[in-house]
């Protein structure tokens, strides 16, 4: 993407071209909200301001939103995952090329720790429950809903990281499995 | 010619009691404080009191003076009691409707800018007068204050869309395309137009050599805003919000500066007749004063902490 349309989408955003990817989310939020729901500031002017003009407010948003995240989501990626310094490669459990990362509950962690996100936000816009995504990122088998909803959880998690949903509960999953059959074996 | 420095400031906003008077006066005290030569010029037109916020008495000379009898605006200037600000009053017959010409004003303006030695913090007063417009479009930063109620984001796009409308106007005449906005205006049935919007959108279509012009206009006309009398930090949202809309549908270009909470500290303070900023210094809202007071000097907006 050229700078200068990424300087607009930045700008569509209202937030600083060096803004974090948690930052550009908020501000998507905010003004996904703004723009859809009526307030104070939009009533007064709600008949000349007209819900197509709105749409197409909207529409900008949406647009400068994805192209920013497909952005930064690939340069996220190149540095961490394929890159040598990186997150999850030091936390790599077996294989040697970097894109065999392993998604567990802390690597996750360090994701969005790394990227300045709290729990809050995490939980404000997927609706999964603080304790439950508390629960996936320290591994709490035990506490943690069935299998089914697990994976769902997992993987909108990792679609708010910007990470592969799929891959990501996949590598969840199979952990969870293994504890599971762990478990069992004991009892 | 005098240059402009930014140090001209007009304060309004449309609505009647949003703080108009008690920005400018809490404003200027802390710039006098740090050691900066202010003015303030009250020129409210349905009734300044400018001079309460400092407990003292309505001055006897006014721009009645200027206008009648050629007085210089130092002369009309009275102490404060702050050290380095001292404050210019107008009143209603000078300052009304058709009392003032327009190279009155024009006179006005110029010697305003002459006072460029000092910061000329202007309180326009409530509504959308042309003179309040002219004047607000005359100063170097246009602060409007909102308050977070409906009412008072009626009145503040009401003000702002008079003001870039007025501006338009002007400016494309002084371009040689005289009238045209007025012409669209007249014929908005035909071309559909309901709104300023429409109508800047209608000129581009049609002109669009003017398009330019427009462009430039609304990149010069900036905006700071002020948020007073918030209730609870989620008021803090209504400011970014303004911000916002006023860009995204009006392409005018606002920052929002800072925010004072709702504070009894202020009335009263009037009612003992100790200018704020003296009387309630280590107060939350004086704090929030100076914060606000500051981006306007730098021309910075707010930082907003999340949550
Ligand atoms: N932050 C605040 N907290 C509490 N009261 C406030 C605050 N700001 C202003 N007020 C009070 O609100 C009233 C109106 O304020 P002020 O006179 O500054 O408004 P204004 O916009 O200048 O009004 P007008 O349009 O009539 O000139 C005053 O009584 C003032 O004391
Ligand atoms: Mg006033």
């Amino acid at each position: 993407m050229s700078r200068k349309n990424l300087k607009r989408y930045f700008e569509i955003l209202e937030i600083d071209s060096g803004a974090s990817l948690s930052e550009i989310r908020n501000a998507y939020i905010r003004l996904k909200r703004l723009y859809s729901t009526d307030s104070i500031v939009i009533t007064p002017i709600a008949d000349e301001f007209s819900k197509k003009r709105r749409l197409a407010v909207l529409q900008q948003i949406e647009e400068a939103y994805t192209k920013l995240n497909e952005e930064l989501k690939d340069e996220h990626q190149k540095s961490t995952y394929f890159g040598k310094p990186g997150i999850a490669s030091e936390n790599v459990s077996e294989g040697e090329e970097g894109d065999s990362v392993s998604f567990s509950g802390d690597v996750l962690r360090q994701i969005r720790e790394k990227r300045g996100i709290h729990l809050y936000e995490v939980a404000l816009d997927t609706k999964i429950r603080v304790e439950i995504l508390e629960n996936i990122e320290h591994e709490r088998f035990d506490a943690l809903p069935q299998e089914v909803y697990l994976k769902g959880h997992v993987s909108n998690y990792a679609r708010y990281l910007l990470l592969d949903p799929r891959k990501v509960a996949d590598d969840y999953i199979s952990r969870y499995k293994a504890w599971k059959a762990d478990v069992k074996d004991k009892t | 010619m005098v240059e402009k420095e930014g140090k001209i400031w007009a304060i309004g906003g449309g609505k009647g009691g949003t703080g108009k008077s008690f920005v400018t006066s809490a404003m200027g005290t802390y710039i006098a404080g740090k050691g900066k030569r202010v003015i303030l010029i009250d020129i409210d037109i349905g009734g300044a009191n400018l001079h309460s916020f400092f407990g003292i008495s309505r001055p006897k000379k006014s721009l009645t003076d200027f206008f009648e009898a050629g007085a210089s605006l130092n002369k009309l200037a009275v102490k404060t009691g702050i050290d380095n600000m001292s404050l210019i009053t107008g009143d209603i017959h000078s300052l009304a409707s058709d009392n003032i010409k327009f190279t009155q004003k024009l006179k006005l303006f110029r010697h305003i800018m002459k006072l460029n030695k000092h910061y000329v913090i202007i309180d326009l007063g409530a509504g959308s007068h042309n003179n309040t417009i002219d004047t607000f479009l005359m100063a170097d930063k246009k602060i409007v204050i909102l308050e977070p109620e409906i009412t008072s984001v009626e009145n503040m796009y009401h003000f702002i869309k008079n003001a870039l409308f007025r501006k338009l106007r002007m400016s494309l005449r002084e371009y040689g395309f005289k009238d045209i906005v007025e012409q669209m205006w007249e014929r908005r049935e035909e071309y559909n137009i309901k709104s300023l919007r429409e109508l800047m959108d209608c000129i581009r279509d049609n002109f669009s050599y003017v398009g330019d012009i427009i462009d430039k206009e609304l990149s010069d006309f900036k905006l700071y805003l002020i948020l007073n009398k918030i209730r609870s930090s989620d008021d803090i949202l209504i400011g970014s919000s303004m911000k916002s809309i006023l860009m995204k549908y009006l392409g005018v270009d606002t920052k929002f500066v800072g925010f004072v909470e709702y504070d009894d500290s202020v009335w009263r303070s009037m009612r003992e007749r100790r200018p704020f900023m003296l009387n309630y210094s280590l107060s939350r809202s004086a704090k929030e004063v100076e914060v606000f007071t500051e981006n306007l000097l730098k021309g910075k907006e707010i930082k907003l902490s999340r949550n």
